[in-house]
């Protein structure tokens, strides 16, 4: 009996053994910094981001050059973000990078640094198209880190509707076989947008009348899934589907004759952006690291690792070609930015309403 | 003697300090925050109000109470008719089997519930495991749509809490004294008589709390119904994640989560009352 | 004397192998060349590549494994003492702490999460194991100390009489007599513990600090960029490190 016991710590052994082969090599690594910056040199940056936003190589290149180590820790939810940051009163965290809508908020309580642009000397390759945006409109906290712009994907071969635009997705033909993420200010913005409205409309009987158009599209859902939706284009589980960037790039990547479709009626986006909190224990190193994901051959890594829009000018000729048409964001198609929306924070009633609508839509797909 | 009764006193203090710092504390701070305003952008203001349990009571999320509460028992009545037999049937294995099978039992445990949800949806998904199985079979002819179906959120609700079941019963069985079975036969018992009158006897309080350890968790699951059921359930745990996190009511979502503390200690009290034992004790 | 019927093999088997199917895919689909689960693209071992040269992985799954180890060893001492004196005779408060010791189970994790951060900031306990720590064992200590006490209940007391009336003392009797018995109880109870703290993932989130990041938080907040194959990968590993390491006892046991 007690070796059952016995048993289970030895698995712990074993496995903790096998984990210490990862931990020597970060060892080996903070040496080959030598070149770097004197006063930063052996310190350590907390950066604070979902996984998967950085790729390994750009972080030990980071390490190479300035001989700051990257501490890199993960968050679900931009919330759980925010409250861990209100909880720790912006310490703990030297770069965090989250979506537009929270940042605003973060902004509001404090939490945000006012950037001290002379010391990110790369600062002028962020396209301007991506910034000035409301959550940030001087510019004073901010560097975009890539941007999402959900759109319409749909097999040709298993679907016979045109799709122009998301009015299209209330075809009866298209019955059953929908996918959308699981966004309610998107979707219920979409279905705003289809009447014509503002996606951050405040006027609770527009949000209304969208939402009772939306629960007509209830037949036509397969599923709601915000994680990865393009598997289910890709095996055909659904014809259609409205996804975020990073699984539209995933799906046509995947499957080349798939169409992309930038619905006529309008885009909603949004930007991710990069900042550091107020009382970030090590800013300087914060600023290094700002400085260098904004030149432009990092970036164009950057952006092609984590497929979203890039919001760097200078990095886009550095975009490989397998690459280009997917996240450079098209010439011809600037002008639906222009006219686009972001989705900004609403009033409590208004987003209220919202939610229920939402939630009553979801009893009606099942 | 004196010395025991010393021994029990000191046994009970990690558990009371333990509970009283980071149970009752944090669960008291909780209800308090139930009962405060919603601050403009994060957080709660220190003003008193009944208005969050005011809407608790809109017939809208009552509904979505119903429904956790269906599925939860569905859950409950399934893992326990496949995890109680199951238990039972380990306790009977030789040791070695027995230590083999508590193994194999767990080592998909070593594993993030996400892949393995993943591994469901391959299975389900159309043109998925099962359906290229059934039409091999013959059984049916075109791919079905067996994904995002209540069937589906049920078999993945199983298949999580089955363990906690099979466990909690397989410790109660294997330290049974199955001579008390023969005895009975011996005294012209049927196998189905003994089965009653002593192996569901001597085995209940791990049938029971294996049921508390499935029904209590499951109230509370709900992103299996998301990725199984493609978000179509709308379950009190995955709106109280909405109101957190979208809606930032951080008291609305203490609220809820307040009845739905309250709802799962009802029931466990029902379900006391109608086991009619003691071995319950302990527990609301 | 235990005969286990035909029909009850067949039933085990079954329930194993429909437990196993989901994993046996998650280990099919980590030689998969495509980064989606949807298309299977080819052979490849790319993942596995992917995996041993991912030295964060590696330390978040020590950092995993660590607080499983640390969670449980708390949940124990807590679950099983807990449960050691409250049978017999009761005072006053026990139903009333035993009763909300397993109400951490019955919230949903991103409430308790939240508020668990909340009173360790206000305690002033630094975010990191130590947090982590007694968080996870607030819902780790219920199913031990349930699972102990299912098991205590048949427990013959005049077992542990006897022992003392032929002169061992507390402790002897103890470890002689009681703590043989209750074996199973722990170790299906530590099993899960083990197993739920290390799967969770927001309540970690919640408390934990820049310094400790665990397995399941990293896969969880991968959904952001879309999950790879590495996860199955790594998870294939673990699989065959469990087994061979199960393989090992066993055939050491033979002695």
């Amino acid at each position: 009996m007690k070796s059952k016991v016995l048993g289970l710590l030895g698995l712990g052994a074993a496995l903790a053994l096998t984990a210490c082969g990862g931990g020597s090599k970060d060892a080996s690594q903070q040496s080959t910094g030598a070149a770097a910056d004197s006063a930063l040199k052996g310190t350590t940056l907390n950066l604070y981001t979902w996984d998967g936003m950085f790729p390994q190589e750009v972080l030990d290149g980071f390490t190479e050059k300035t001989g700051v180590k990257v501490n890199y820790s993960n968050f679900d939810l931009d919330e759980t973000m925010l409250a861990k940051l209100e909880e720790t009163k912006g310490g703990d965290y030297d770069i965090v990078v989250a979506d537009d809508y929270i940042i605003q908020l973060a902004i509001k309580e404090g939490l945000v640094k006012e950037l001290d642009k002379s010391k990110i000397s790369t600062y002028d390759n962020i396209n301007p198209l991506f910034q000035s945006k409301f959550y940030d409109p001087e510019n004073k906290y901010t560097m975009p880190y890539g941007a999402g712009i959900p759109l319409i994907v749909y097999n040709p071969e298993t679907v016979k509707v045109d799709i122009q635009g998301y009015n299209d997705l209330w075809n009866p033909e298209l019955a059953g076989n929908v996918g959308i993420i699981g966004n309610y200010r998107v979707i219920d913005g979409i279905t705003l947008k289809s009447l014509g409205y503002s996606f951050n409309t405040n006027d609770l009987t527009q949000i209304q009348e969208a939402g009772d158009k939306l629960k007509t599209l209830a037949p036509n859902i397969r599923l709601i899934n915000d994680n990865n939706l393009q598997d289910y284009l890709l095996s055909g589980e659904v014809g259609a589907a409205f996804m975020y960037t990073s699984q539209v790039t995933q799906a046509i990547k995947a499957n080349p004759d798939l169409k992309v479709v930038y619905p006529k009626e309008g885009l909603g986006f949004g930007v991710m952006g990069s900042f550091i909190p107020s009382n970030a224990p090590n800013a300087e190193a914060a600023y290094k690291f700002l400085e260098y994901i904004n030149e432009p051959e990092v970036a164009a890594k950057c952006f092609e690792y984590i497929g979203y829009f890039v919001t760097n000018k200078a990095a886009e000729s550095y975009v490989s070609d397998d690459w280009k048409d997917l996240i450079v964001f098209p010439e011809d198609k600037i002008s639906l930015i222009e006219s686009g929306e972001l989705i900004e924070n609403i009033s409590d009633e208004a987003n209220e309403l919202h939610n229920k609508l939402w939630e009553e839509f979801r009893q009606k797909t099942n | 003697m004196k010395n025991k009764k010393l021994n029990k006193y000191l046994l009970r203090i990690p558990i009371y300090i333990f509970t009283i710092l980071f149970v009752i504390l944090p669960l008291a701070y909780m209800v308090i925050i139930s009962f405060l305003t919603k601050a403009k952008t994060w957080g709660f203001d220190f003003t008193f109000t009944l208005e969050n349990y005011k809407k608790v009571f809109d017939p809208f999320y009552l509904n979505i109470f119903l429904e956790s509460v269906k599925l939860a028992l569905a859950s409950t009545v399934l893992v326990t008719l496949i995890g109680y037999p199951f238990g039972y049937f380990m306790g009977r294995l030789s040791e070695r089997w027995k230590r083999r099978m508590m193994m194999l039992l767990m080592i998909p445990f070593w594993t993030s519930g996400l892949i393995r949800l993943n591994g469901w949806i391959i299975i389900f998904r159309s043109n998925g495991v099962l359906d290229k199985l059934l039409m091999f079979s013959g059984i049916t002819k075109t791919p079905l749509k067996l994904l995002y179906t209540y069937p589906a959120v049920l078999v993945g609700m199983v298949y999580f809490l089955l363990p906690f079941m099979i466990l909690s019963v397989y410790s109660s069985v294997e330290k049974m004294d199955w001579s008390l079975i023969e005895a009975s036969r011996d005294l012209g018992a049927s196998r189905l008589e003994s089965f009653l009158t002593i192996t569901l006897r001597l085995t209940m309080p791990g049938l029971l709390s294996g049921v508390v350890l499935t029904f209590v968790p499951s109230m509370g699951l709900f992103y299996i119904s998301d990725i199984l059921g493609g978000n179509k359930i709308v379950l009190i745990g995955s709106v109280i994640v909405e109101q957190l996190t979208k809606l930032r009511n951080i008291p609305f979502a203490a609220a809820l989560s307040v009845i739905l503390m309250l709802l799962t200690i009802v029931f466990l009290r029902l379900y006391k009352k109608v086991s009619g034992t003691g071995e319950l004790e302990g527990l609301f | 004397m235990k005969k286990v019927s035909k029909a009850a093999v067949i039933f085990l088997g079954l329930v194993t192998v429909l437990n196993y199917l989901p994993i046996i895919l998650t280990v099919v689909y980590s030689f998969n060349k495509s980064k989606l689960t949807s298309v299977w693209e080819g052979f490849s071992l790319d993942w596995y590549k992917m995996l041993f040269n991912d030295g964060d992985i590696k330390k978040a799954l020590l950092n995993s494994i660590i607080l499983a180890v640390l969670t449980c060893m708390l949940s124990l001492v807590i679950g099983v003492s807990a449960a050691l004196a409250m049978r017999g005779k009761k005072l006053i408060f026990d139903d009333f702490i035993s009763g909300f010791a397993s109400l951490p189970i019955m919230i949903p994790e991103i409430i308790l999460g939240m508020v668990f951060m909340a009173i360790f900031s206000y305690m002033n306990l630094p975010f990191g194991f130590v947090t982590m720590t007694i968080a996870h064992s607030s819902f780790c200590v219920p199913y031990i100390f349930l699972i102990v006490r299912a098991r205590l209940m048949g427990m013959d007391l005049s077992l542990e009489e006897a022992a003392r009336d032929l002169g061992a003392s507390e402790f002897e009797t103890f470890r002689d007599v009681t703590l043989p018995y209750i074996l199973p109880g722990i170790a299906s109870g530590l099993l899960l513990s083990f197993a739920m703290s290390f799967d969770d993932v927001v309540i970690s989130i919640f408390t934990t600090g820049p310094s400790v990041n665990t397995l399941a938080i990293k896969i969880y907040t991968k959904m952001k960029t879309g999950i790879t194959p590495e996860i199955n990968a790594l998870a294939t590993v673990i699989l065959v490190i469990t087994v061979l390491m199960i393989f090992i006892s066993e055939r050491t046991r033979k002695d």
